[in-house]
């Protein structure tokens, strides 16, 4: 773990860089509070601190104050370490932000239990913070395919919508369906249907690029959101890359090898262009149904795409 | 290590807390004590020059820079002798400090001296 120490008095410092150091920590020295204030706020700074109160250009107080005003992201566990022992000194202390507050000269036992509550915090919010993060995926994400869901890909089509007018690009769209996929189910079953539909989001996948969005509509059904993608040429060239990426070989599966084959409706919305979220996605819907007409395996363009 | 030479050192500074503190750790002892010689007559000098040049506010930051370094390697009535200073300064009174600032230089007569003999191994 790295601790920094905010320290101008040279015995003090070198004590607890050792003891410090001898429990295992990787010690970052600074002796004036500025300095200490630019290491605690570098994105990947140490997230545990040890400051003096009285420091040249700024306390110890202050360190605490301008670290929480300006590094939000993530907590770093603040030890103020001072021989001011006033109670009016440790409330001080604590309302500018520190979070614990310790009196010199320390007892090296009773510095590094303290730090370890100071660990044991960090690890709660750490723990904290990929439960959040793992619920944000599992509340944005399709769990079998892992592309986005169908909520989240509106959404996200939403306000490209918006940015694309504010910002006067274009965006195409695309949804695309397996054909036949109910055939897939009835003969191989559902859990190889599984497989193709993950392995189809994966090809998806690297078929567009990174700032492009995939969602899964609907149960064989795909949208991509293509960002600046604006000649209706470029977006049915970049819609038949993806038809080949998915049809050209077959899907392998624990049942064998699985032939796979997709149409897919193209739409380009231009900055110009004022329809609505529903009525893109109707004139895409549109595009598809007809390519399903035309034989399927193919790509169609909307009606704007025409225009 | 002679009992003399524990003794000398001992008239200043509580060896037992301070071994405790290194957690008996006699390199880091002799390295803190060689840096205590270094740092001390600067720390000094500047609380005498704080006294006799500068306000209040810069006798206590001086003092209080004292006290911490004495405090820390267990010289308890020297840091003592330096917060009395510092609380004095606090507190604004002019004779107040002088007092203590004549308490703490009697207090540490001799202190740099036991360090010296201690750290060259024993002479008394």
């Amino acid at each position: 773990m790295r601790i920094l120490i905010a320290e101008d008095e040279a015995v003090s410092l070198r004590m607890l860089q050792k003891t410090l150091e001898r429990a295992g920590y990787e010690v970052t020295a600074v002796s004036d509070g500025r300095k200490a204030v630019e290491e605690l706020c570098r994105p990947e700074g140490p997230r545990l601190a040890l400051l003096d109160w009285v420091m040249p250009q700024l306390d110890g107080p202050a360190v605490c104050r301008t670290v929480r005003r300006k590094r939000s992201q993530r907590h770093v566990y603040l030890v103020l370490l001072t021989s001011k022992n006033s109670k009016e000194d440790i409330v001080e202390g604590l309302e500018s932000g520190a979070d614990d507050y310790l009196i010199k000269p320390f007892d090296p036992g009773e510095l590094k239990a303290r730090l370890h509550t100071g660990i044991r915090i960090l690890e709660l919010e750490d723990n904290l913070l990929e439960a959040r993060e793992n619920m944000r995926y599992k509340a944005t994400h399709d769990s079998l395919t892992s592309l986005l869901n169908r909520g989240t890909i509106l959404e996200l089509l939403a306000g490209e919508l918006n940015r694309k007018q504010r910002d006067k690009h274009s965006i195409s769209i695309v949804l695309g369906d397996l054909d036949h996929f109910k055939l897939v189910n009835d003969t191989y079953g559902h859990i190889v249907g599984d497989e193709v539909l993950r392995e189809v989001a994966r090809r998806m996948l690297g078929s567009v690029r990174s700032y492009d969005f995939v969602g899964r509509y609907g149960g064989e059904e795909f949208l991509v959101v293509l960002n600046n993608c604006c000649a209706v040429e470029t977006a049915a060239d970049r819609a038949e890359e993806i038809r080949k990426a998915i049809g050209d070989s077959p899907i392998r599966t624990t049942q064998g090898s699985v032939p796979i084959t997709l149409s897919l409706g193209v739409s380009v919305s231009r900055p110009c262009d004022t329809l609505p979220l529903e009525e893109i996605l109707c004139e895409v819907d549109g595009a598809l149904y007809a390519a399903k007409s035309a034989g399927r395996n193919c790509c169609r363009l909307g009606s704007a795409g025409r225009a | 290590m002679t009992n003399l030479e524990h003794a000398s050192i001992e008239k200043y500074v509580n060896m037992p807390e301070l071994l405790a503190r290194v957690e008996n750790d006699s390199e880091l002892l002799t390295e803190l004590l060689a840096l205590f010689q270094d740092d001390f007559p600067r720390l000094r000098d500047a609380l005498h020059n704080a006294v006799h040049a500068g306000g209040p506010r810069q006798v206590e930051k001086a003092a209080h820079a004292l006290k911490g370094m004495l405090a820390n390697l267990s010289i308890e009535h020297g840091a003592a002798l330096a917060a009395n200073v510092e609380a004095a300064a606090r507190a604004g009174d002019e004779r107040e400090i002088q007092q203590a600032m004549a308490a703490f230089d009697g207090g540490e007569t001799g202190l740099l001296a036991a360090v010296g003999r201690f750290m060259a191994g024993g002479e008394p």
